[in-house]
C-alpha cells in the first residue's frame, strides 16, 4: 500500500500535467463561458446596466416561434447528418485502408473538401444544385423525371440539401480519424481471423467495429456536438430560409444576440442547446461504457 | 495493413469504381474553382460550364497581390497558425496522458468539464469574452487569438481518445523500471502517438488557418489580419468579381493541402508495430 | 528530464516573443502632439469618397488626424456594437448604416445625444430635407445624414433600342411599368432579355407596397402588400423577370445581372451610380448606354416618390475626444463634406442643386434630360422606419419575403404570417 506523500506526489504530477492546457483553458474559454451561463437569467445588452430576469428568458422561448422552429430544425438536421457522416466516413476509411494503388492520393481529395475555405466551397456547390440551371438537376432531367427538387429554395429540400452538404465537407475529416484508428487495430487480430476462414464482412463486423469502438464514440460525439453547433453552413448554403425551413438554433442565437442586442435570451436559447448536447453525450458515454 | 489472399477481381473492381465515383465527387467543386480562377467574372457562372477556360485569365492571380495586402495576410496567418499548433499539440498531448493514463481527484469530473465546454457555441460567449480579453489589452493583437485557440478542448479529448487505445502495461512496465511519468510521456507516449499527433497537427493547422469570425472580431488593424479576412474582404467589396474570389480562394487553400500533404506519410507509416506488440 | 526541460524552454520564448511584439504594437499606438480621432467605416478600398474627405478635412485642421478602421461591409454593425460594447473608448467616430442597427446603438446608450452641440455649433437641419427628423429618438438626434440614397429605375438602352421600344420615362404608374416590363421581354437561352430585375432584398419588392404613404412597414398589419406581390410572381411565373430562388441560391448579384445586357430595367439604390459609370471605365461590363428614371409609383401617388437608405454619422458615448469628433462629423455631414461626396457620384444627405448638377455633370452620368431630372426626389420613405423592435420585425419580414418569393406558401397565408409574428412582437 503507497504511503500518504506517495499518493500525494502522485497527484501532484497528474495535476502538473493538465495545468498548462487547463490554466488556459479556463481563463479563456472556461471564464466567459461561466459569464454566458449566468447572462440566461439576466437582461443585457452588452452595455447597460445589468439587470435581474430569473426565469423570464426561458418563459419567453415557450412562446417563440423562431426557437421553436430553430429547435426542430436542429433536431431534424442532427438525426440526419450523424448517422449518415459516421457511415459513409467509416467505410471510406476502410476503403482506404486496404492496400490499394493509388490510395494517398484518395486519401487527399477526399480530405479537400475539409481544407478549403467554406465561403467557396458553398458558392460552388449552390451553383450545382442551382435548381434552375445547375448541373445536378439538368442531369435529372435528361434521364427523365419531370418533378426536379427545388435543392435549398424549396422548403422541404433544403434541409436536405444542408445534410447532404455536411456529409460532403466533414466525411474526410472523421475519415482521417478512423483512419488513424484503423492504423491502431493490431494486426495480428486480422491473421487470427484469417485463419479462422472469415470473410470481409465478418472481419470487418468482428474484428474492425469493435476494435474502433473508442474512436467511434469520439466521432460519435464531436460529430453531434458539430451537428447541434451548426452555423455556418446553413450561413453560407440558405441563410436559414426558405423562410425559416433551415433556421437552427445556432442561426437563432446570433439573431438574439446580434441583431436584437439580447444576450439573455440568446444566452436562454444557448442553455437549451446546451441542455441537449449534455443529455446526448451523457447517453452516448453510458452505451460507451457498456461496450467497454 | 492489408486484407490479405480473397481479394477478388470484382471486389477490386467494384471498390476502385467506388473510389473514383467518390474522389470525383469531392474534386469535381474544386475543378471548378480552379477553372472559375481563370476566367472573366462574367463567363463564370455561364452554362454549361466550360471547364478549361479557352482563354485563360491568368492575370487574376496577379492582381489579388495587389487589391489587398495578401501577402501581410498570409504571413499573419502563418504565424499565428504555427504558435497555435504547436501550443495546442504540446499542451494537450500533456494533459491527455494525466486524463488517460494517471488516477487523481476531480478525473472525470473535469473531463467532462472539456467535453462539455466543446458543446457550448462560441456565439454564446464571445461578447463576455471579448469584453474580457479587451480589459487584458489583448484587442488588436494576435495573442488574443493565440489564446483562444491554443487550448481548445478538443485536442485534450482527441489525444486522450488516442492514449487510451494505448495499453496500460506498457505505462506500468516503464514505472517498474524507474522512469518518472514525463519520461514516459516523453519516451513512449510521444512517439507511440505520432498518428494522433499528426492527425490533430492537421485539424489545428485547418482551423486555424481558415477561422474567420474571431480574427474578425479581434483583428481590427489592417497589418494584423488573417486570409480569411482577406478572403471576406474580398467578397464584400468586389462581390461580383467571382474570378478573383475563386483565384484567392486557391491561394489561401495551398498552404493547407501541402501541410496535409507533408504529414500523410505518418498516418501511412502508422503507429510503431513494435511498441504496439512488446 | 531532459526533453521537458527543453520543451519548457521552447514555451516560453514563444510567449515572450508573442508578449514582446504586442507591446511594440501598443507602444506604436501611441502619438504626441496630435489628436488621432478614429472612425470606424467599411470597405474602405472600394469607397472613393473616403480619402478626399479626410485630405480635405487634415488640411483646414493640421493638428487633428483622422484614422480609418475598416469593420467590413457585411457585419459592419454587429462588429462595430461589438466593439463598442462594454465602454471601449478607442472608437471617436461612427458611421451607421442602417436603422435598425442605429436603433439598437441608441438604446444601448452608446451614442452621444448631439442636440445640445448641435445648437451650440450652429448646426442647420433644414438642409437635410426632413431626413434628421426621421432618425430622431424623442426628438434627440444621435447622428447627422451624410449619404442619403434613395431608389430609381436603371433601364439599358441599348436594349430598349434593339427592341425598338421608347424609352421609360419620370413619371410611371405601376401598371405602366409592368406593361413595360412584359413588353421588354422576349427571347430564350442565351438571347433571353427578361424586362425587369429584382434584386433578392425585401426592399426591392416588399417596399413598393409602402409608397402610398398609407401603411408602414412596421404597422402589424401587411394585407396591402398582396397587389405589390401578386404583380412580381407573376412577372416571375410568366418569365419576365429571373426566378428569386436561382438568383439566392447562387447569391448572384445585382451588378452582374445588369452588366449582361440580359436585363432591360432595374430598380436599386442610387449607389450603383458611382459603381457603375467605374465599371464602364474600366470597361467590366457589357453595359454601353444606361440611363434613370424616378421609381414607378402608385395611382395618385406623385411621381419621384420613393425609397431612401440615410448613412449618418454619429460621435461614440464612450470616446474621450468628443468635441474634435463632433467637428469632423460637422465637416462630413455638412455643404463642404457633402460637394466632396457628390463629386464622387455618391449622393450626400445635403441634396442642394448645386450638388444634383455636380453628380450629373460627373464624366459616365447619362448625358439625357430624364436621367438627370430622375435625381429630383418628391417624397422618400425609410426602407425601414425608427422603431424599438426594428431588429426583431426584420427578421420576420425577411423570412416570409423568402417563403414567398421562393412560392414556399401563398401571398395570402404568407400575409396571415407576417401579421400573427410580428403582432406578437409588438406585443411584447
Amino acid at each position: 500500500m503507497p504511503s500518504k506523500q506517495a499518493h500525494i506526489r502522485k497527484q501532484l504530477v497528474a495535476y502538473s500535467f493538465i495545468a498548462p492546457n487547463f490554466i488556459g483553458f479556463a481563463v479563456f474559454t472556461l471564464v466567459p463561458i461561466v459569464f454566458a451561463i449566468a447572462l440566461a437569467f439576466l437582461h443585457w445588452d452588452g452595455s447597460n446596466p445589468i439587470e435581474w430576469a430569473g426565469l423570464a428568458n426561458f418563459r419567453n422561448l415557450l412562446d417563440d416561434d423562431q426557437f421553436k422552429a430553430a429547435l426542430k430544425n436542429t433536431i431534424v438536421y442532427t438525426a440526419g447528418t450523424v448517422p449518415l457522416t459516421l457511415i459513409s466516413s467509416l467505410l471510406l476509411a476502410v476503403l482506404l485502408n486496404q492496400g490499394i494503388k493509388g490510395r494517398n492520393f484518395f486519401r487527399t481529395v477526399s480530405f479537400f473538401p475539409y481544407v478549403a475555405s467554406l465561403v467557396a466551397v458553398a458558392a460552388v456547390w449552390n451553383m450545382i444544385f442551382n435548381p434552375s440551371k445547375g448541373p445536378v438537376n439538368m442531369l435529372l432531367y435528361t434521364l427523365g423525371f419531370e418533378n426536379v427538387p427545388g435543392w435549398a429554395a424549396d422548403k422541404d429540400w433544403a434541409m436536405i440539401t444542408i445534410i447532404l452538404f455536411s456529409v460532403w465537407k466533414y466525411m474526410g475529416y472523421y475519415m482521417i480519424i478512423y483512419l488513424a484508428g484503423l492504423q491502431g487495430i493490431n494486426p495480428e487480430l486480422y491473421e487470427a481471423a484469417n485463419l479462422d476462414g472469415t470473410n470481409v464482412w465478418q472481419r470487418f463486423r468482428y474484428v474492425t467495429v469493435p476494435q474502433l469502438s473508442a474512436t467511434t464514440f469520439f466521432v460519435m460525439v464531436m460529430l453531434t456536438i458539430q451537428c447541434f453547433k451548426v452555423y455556418d453552413i446553413v450561413y453560407m448554403v440558405t441563410q436559414g430560409g426558405p423562410g425559416t425551413a433551415t433556421l437552427v438554433l445556432v442561426y437563432d442565437i446570433y439573431n438574439k444576440a446580434f441583431i436584437s442586442w439580447n444576450l439573455g435570451s440568446a444566452s436562454a436559447v444557448a442553455m437549451v442547446l446546451f441542455a441537449l448536447v449534455l443529455i446526448v453525450t451523457l447517453i452516448q458515454f453510458r452505451g460507451n461504457r457498456k461496450l467497454q | 495493413m492489408q486484407v490479405q489472399s480473397i481479394q477478388t477481381k470484382t471486389i477490386t473492381t467494384i471498390l476502385y469504381a467506388l473510389l473514383i465515383l467518390c474522389a470525383l465527387a469531392m474534386l469535381l467543386p474544386f475543378v471548378w474553382m480552379v477553372s472559375a480562377s481563370l476566367k472573366l467574372d462574367k463567363d463564370v457562372f455561364t452554362f454549361p460550364i466550360e471547364w478549361i477556360p479557352s482563354n485563360p485569365r491568368w492575370e487574376n492571380y496577379l492582381e489579388i497581390w495587389t487589391t489587398i495586402p495578401l501577402g501581410t495576410f498570409i504571413k499573419n496567418t502563418a504565424k499565428l497558425t504555427v504558435i497555435v499548433t504547436i501550443l495546442q499539440l504540446l499542451t494537450s498531448s500533456f494533459a491527455a496522458y494525466a486524463f488517460a493514463k494517471l488516477e487523481f481527484k476531480g478525473r472525470d469530473l473535469l473531463f467532462l468539464g472539456y467535453v462539455a465546454t466543446i458543446a457550448m457555441p462560441w456565439q454564446v460567449y464571445m461578447v463576455p469574452q471579448f469584453i474580457m480579453m479587451r480589459s487584458f489589452g489583448l484587442n488588436n493583437t494576435h495573442l488574443a487569438i493565440i489564446f483562444l485557440q491554443a487550448f481548445s478542448a478538443f485536442g485534450v479529448f482527441l489525444m486522450k481518445q488516442f492514449y487510451m487505445s494505448i495499453p496500460d502495461e506498457l505505462c506500468e512496465a516503464a514505472r517498474i523500471d524507474g522512469m518518472s511519468e514525463y519520461r514516459i510521456w516523453a519516451q513512449i507516449m510521444l512517439p507511440l502517438s505520432k498518428p494522433a499527433l499528426s492527425t490533430l497537427t492537421i485539424f489545428t493547422f485547418v482551423n486555424t488557418w481558415n477561422d474567420f469570425l474571431g480574427p474578425l472580431l479581434y483583428l481590427t488593424r489592417m497589418e494584423l489580419k488573417t486570409v480569411q479576412i482577406g478572403l471576406r474582404m474580398f467578397i464584400s467589396q468586389y462581390s461580383s468579381e467571382y474570378g478573383l474570389i475563386m483565384a484567392a480562394s486557391v491561394v489561401a487553400l495551398i498552404p493547407v493541402v501541402i501541410v496535409f500533404l507533408s504529414l500523410q506519410k505518418f498516418f501511412v507509416q502508422g503507429v510503431a508495430t513494435a511498441g504496439l506488440k512488446g | 528530464m531532459k526533453k521537458v526541460l527543453t520543451i519548457v524552454l521552447v514555451l516560453s520564448l514563444v510567449f515572450t516573443s508573442v508578449f514582446a511584439t504586442g507591446t511594440k504594437e501598443a507602444a506604436a499606438q501611441a502619438s504626441a502632439g496630435e489628436t488621432t480621432l478614429k472612425w470606424a467605416l467599411w470597405d474602405i478600398a472600394s469607397t472613393t469618397y473616403y480619402e478626399p474627405l479626410i485630405k480635405a478635412y487634415e488640411a483646414k485642421n493640421p493638428n487633428v488626424k483622422i484614422e480609418m478602421l475598416d469593420l467590413g461591409s457585411a457585419d459592419f454593425m454587429t462588429m462595430l456594437q461589438t466593439q463598442l460594447s462594454g465602454g471601449d473608448s478607442s472608437i471617436d467616430v461612427v458611421t451607421i448604416k442602417d436603422i435598425p442597427g442605429y436603433n439598437n446603438l441608441v438604446k444601448r446608450n452608446l451614442l452621444l445625444n448631439l442636440n445640445d452641440k448641435i445648437k451650440s455649433e450652429g448646426v442647420d437641419l433644414s438642409l437635410y430635407g426632413g431626413t434628421t427628423d426621421q432618425i430622431s429618438v424623442d426628438s434627440k438626434l444621435y447622428g447627422i445624414p451624410f449619404r442619403s440614397d434613395f431608389w430609381i429605375v436603371y433601364y439599358n438602352k441599348d436594349v430598349f433600342d434593339k427592341a425598338g421600344v421608347a424609352y421609360p420615362d419620370n413619371d410611371m404608374t405601376f401598371a405602366e411599368y409592368d406593361a413595360l416590363a412584359r413588353k421588354m421581354t422576349s427571347g430564350v437561352g442565351a438571347n433571353k432579355v427578361y424586362g425587369a430585375h429584382y434584386h433578392t432584398w425585401r426592399s426591392a419588392v416588399q417596399l413598393f407596397g409602402i409608397l402610398d404613404g398609407k401603411n408602414t412597414i412596421v404597422g402589424g398589419k401587411y394585407d396591402f402588400l398582396k397587389p405589390y406581390y401578386q404583380m412580381v410572381l407573376n412577372q416571375q411565373k410568366d418569365g419576365v423577370v429571373q426566378d428569386y430562388a436561382t438568383l439566392k441560391t447562387s447569391s448572384t448579384h445585382y451588378s452582374g445581372v445588369f452588366y449582361n445586357n440580359s436585363v432591360a430595367m432595374m430598380n436599386m439604390g442610387s449607389w450603383f451610380i458611382a459603381t457603375l459609370i467605374n465599371q464602364i471605365d474600366q470597361g467590366k461590363t457589357e453595359v454601353k448606354n444606361w440611363g434613370l428614371v424616378k421609381y414607378p409609383h402608385a395611382e395618385g401617388v406623385p411621381a419621384g416618390t420613393t425609397l431612401g437608405t440615410i448613412t449618418s454619422l454619429g460621435v461614440s458615448n464612450a470616446s474621450k475626444k468628443q468635441d474634435a469628433a463632433f467637428d469632423f462629423v460637422k465637416f462630413v455631414t455638412g455643404p463642404e463634406g457633402a460637394e466632396i461626396i457628390a463629386k464622387t457620384g455618391t449622393i450626400p444627405a445635403i441634396k442642394t442643386a448645386e450638388v444634383v448638377k455636380i453628380i450629373a455633370a460627373k464624366p459616365g452620368f447619362p448625358t439625357d434630360q430624364a436621367s438627370r431630372d430622375a435625381l429630383q426626389v418628391a417624397k422618400t420613405y425609410l426602407e425601414m422606419p425608427l422603431h424599438e423592435r426594428a431588429g426583431e420585425i426584420e427578421v420576420v419580414l425577411n423570412q416570409v419575403h423568402d417563403e414567398i418569393m421562393t412560392n414556399n406558401i401563398s401571398v395570402d397565408a404568407g400575409i396571415v404570417k407576417m401579421n400573427d409574428q410580428i403582432q406578437k412582437i409588438l406585443a411584447k
